[in-house]
């Protein structure tokens, strides 16, 4: 096969030079099959999924390096040159608002020896410089100073060294994605049937949604997938785990209601989910916000069954790692930060019709449930720790985890679009992982002309 | 250095309003007459200053520099330099930026290359 034809010769081209005899030995780059470790149909799971140094890696290489990843909000840029730094998985890159005003997304790492050349979290510049030896890159990308350059050979282009781009980056209703994948399929299409379900929280209304107060970041102990699963999945949890916090929130007294919630969970074939409550007087928490909500305009707009269903509570999850959940405006993703830690950076984001004192009323509601110190967010982050903590046993990191409730309750309901199943049920999680174990197992497009080869 | 020889005049080259507080414009060497473009920079106080536009460290335009507390400090690397005298603060510069005087009369800003403030 002609190499040049072949995705992996143009994805080859993202981070090398032209002319490298550079050949990474296939020994540090071990692929491991991953079909014994997910029964999607059975409903098990093998705990190395969340513990396994190597699948960590193949994780890096086969999901997050192939994937549409969740970069920022639409709001963050207003202006050339204004920039957040984040992660898309383990790579460090920069979001920008080119000279043009197109939004591009660079590796964070100088092309001489690595170092970032950003290391501010947000801001706003007209180049990016390593601090240490100062090659130096404008907003497009290109390596604009090289220091000392009469020192490098005649070879030495400097057209050849500028950031590695992020070769897609798109948005959908305000959220920014990048992939790595020069021959991905559209953002569109990743997002496939969950854009119903997404619109029920960013499409109130025409003006959409921006961001209030910064990015919250927060670090603890388990694998990234706990959250993510939990969020597509996973609302069985809630009386257990958040029965403190409902029982103060009801006034003090366990109501029977919260505990008998009925409702259905999304499950997408694409790894996505979304569980959310159905009841026809479904309301926004902070009581601000509820008495602003026009309720019959959401109905003409999204229609009954979304402002009955996922306009509110209930929460989900776009593969692999980014979270939402609509009734506080809370958007996150859960960087992997090695297979036992994860790092969450979480926004608040609001309708952008509303008026400041609504604005502030879900900021605040958005910080008392589910920023670091709310009183449900810390419920959550408790759990995967301690799963985490002692996973790493033998005999604890060998007993199978089970994933089986609403086994074979899937199907189409008639009035939420796909495929659906019970508010109780892990069934979106088993798509999850059915999805992670598919991408697992199939060579990434840069492993690919290396095969060919 | 200097292809012309002082004026009286100066040279009428923006109006204070072209440009921002904190911000820099360039002027090209065309109308300045001089060896490299004239960077036009307004400190924070909402003065209005001169430098040859070119870092001399290296290729970078001063005129997109950091404008504040009567320095201008280089977009690319970091050296700042003195927007009155153009005296150069610290490494990686080791030279200093060339000054030229403005004057600004009626919200004009007038150049008088090669003369020092």
């Amino acid at each position: 096969m002609t190499s040049t034809m072949h995705p992996g010769a143009e994805g080859q081209a993202l981070t090398s030079p032209p002319r490298t005899a550079l050949r990474r030995p296939a020994e540090l780059e071990r692929t491991v099959d991953v079909s014994g470790l997910v029964d999607a149909e059975g409903g098990l799971l093998d705990r190395a999924l969340f513990t396994d140094e190597l699948i960590y890696r193949q994780e890096q290489r086969r999901i997050f390096a192939t994937h549409w990843l969740f970069l920022a909000h639409t709001d963050q840029f207003h202006k050339p040159g204004d920039f957040f730094t984040t992660y898309m998985g383990e790579d460090p890159v920069i979001v920008t608002m080119d000279k043009n005003r197109k939004i591009r997304a660079y590796l964070n790492s100088c092309r001489h020896r690595g170092v970032r050349v950003c290391r501010a979290e947000v801001g706003a510049t007209r180049s990016f410089t390593c601090t240490y030896h100062g090659w130096a890159y404008d907003l497009e990308g290109k390596l604009i100073s090289i220091p000392n350059k009469e020192g490098y050979p005649d070879t030495f282009q400097s057209g050849d060294w500028g950031l590695v781009e992020v070769p897609n980056v798109d948005s959908y209703h305000g959220l920014i994605f990048g992939n790595w994948d020069p021959g991905a399929s559209s953002l569109r299409d990743s997002l496939g049937g969950m854009t119903w379900y997404l619109d029920a929280m960013l499409d109130h209304d025409p003006e959409g949604t921006i961001v209030v107060g910064g990015v919250e970041k927060w670090v603890l102990e388990g694998n990234w997938k706990l959250a993510a699963e939990q969020a597509a999945s996973d609302w069985y949890h809630v009386n257990m785990s958040h029965g403190s916090a409902l029982t103060v929130l009801a006034g003090g007294k366990p109501k029977a209601e919260v505990v008998h919630r009925t409702g259905r969970q999304y499950v997408d074939p694409r790894g996505h989910g979304h569980g959310f409550p159905v009841h026809p007087r479904n309301r926004f928490d902070a009581q601000t916000v509820h008495e602003w909500m026009d309720y019959a305009a959401l109905r003409l707009r999204l229609g009954d069954a979304r402002v009955e269903g996922p306009l509110t509570t209930g929460h989900g999850t776009v593969f692999p790692n980014f979270s939402y959940l609509p009734v506080n405006g809370s958007i996150r993703v859960a960087h992997p930060k090695g297979p036992d830690r994860m790092e969450v950076w979480a926004w608040c984001i609001v309708d952008k019709s509303m008026p400041e004192h609504v604005r502030e009323a879900q900021r605040l509601y958005n910080l008392r449930t589910f920023g670091p110190s709310g009183i449900f967010e810390q419920d959550d982050g408790e759990n995967w720790s301690e799963v985490q903590t002692i996973s790493h046993g033998f005999i604890t990191n060998s007993m199978h985890l089970n994933y089986q409730m609403g086994l074979g309750s899937e199907r189409e309901d008639g009035r939420h679009p796909g495929i659906t199943s019970e508010l109780y049920s892990d069934a979106a999680a088993r798509s999850f992982y059915a999805h992670w174990r598919d991408l697992m197992n199939t060579p990434a497009w840069h492993e690919r002309k290396t095969a060919d080869e | 250095m200097n292809a012309k020889p002082p004026m009286s005049e100066g040279i009428r080259v923006a109006a204070v309003a072209d440009i921002a507080e904190g911000e820099g414009i360039v002027i090209a060497r065309s109308i300045t007459g001089t060896d490299d473009d004239v960077a036009l920079l307004r400190d924070d106080d909402g003065s209005v200053w001169a430098l040859d536009n070119t870092c001399p460290h290296a290729e970078a335009s001063l005129a997109e520099g950091w404008i504040e507390g009567g320095q201008v400090e280089c977009p690319l690397h970091s050296s700042k330099f003195c927007l009155k005298t153009g005296a150069v603060d610290g490494l990686p510069a080791t030279q200093d930026a060339r000054p030229h005087r403005v004057e600004v009369r009626d919200g004009q800003v007038f150049l008088y290359p090669g003369e020092r403030p």
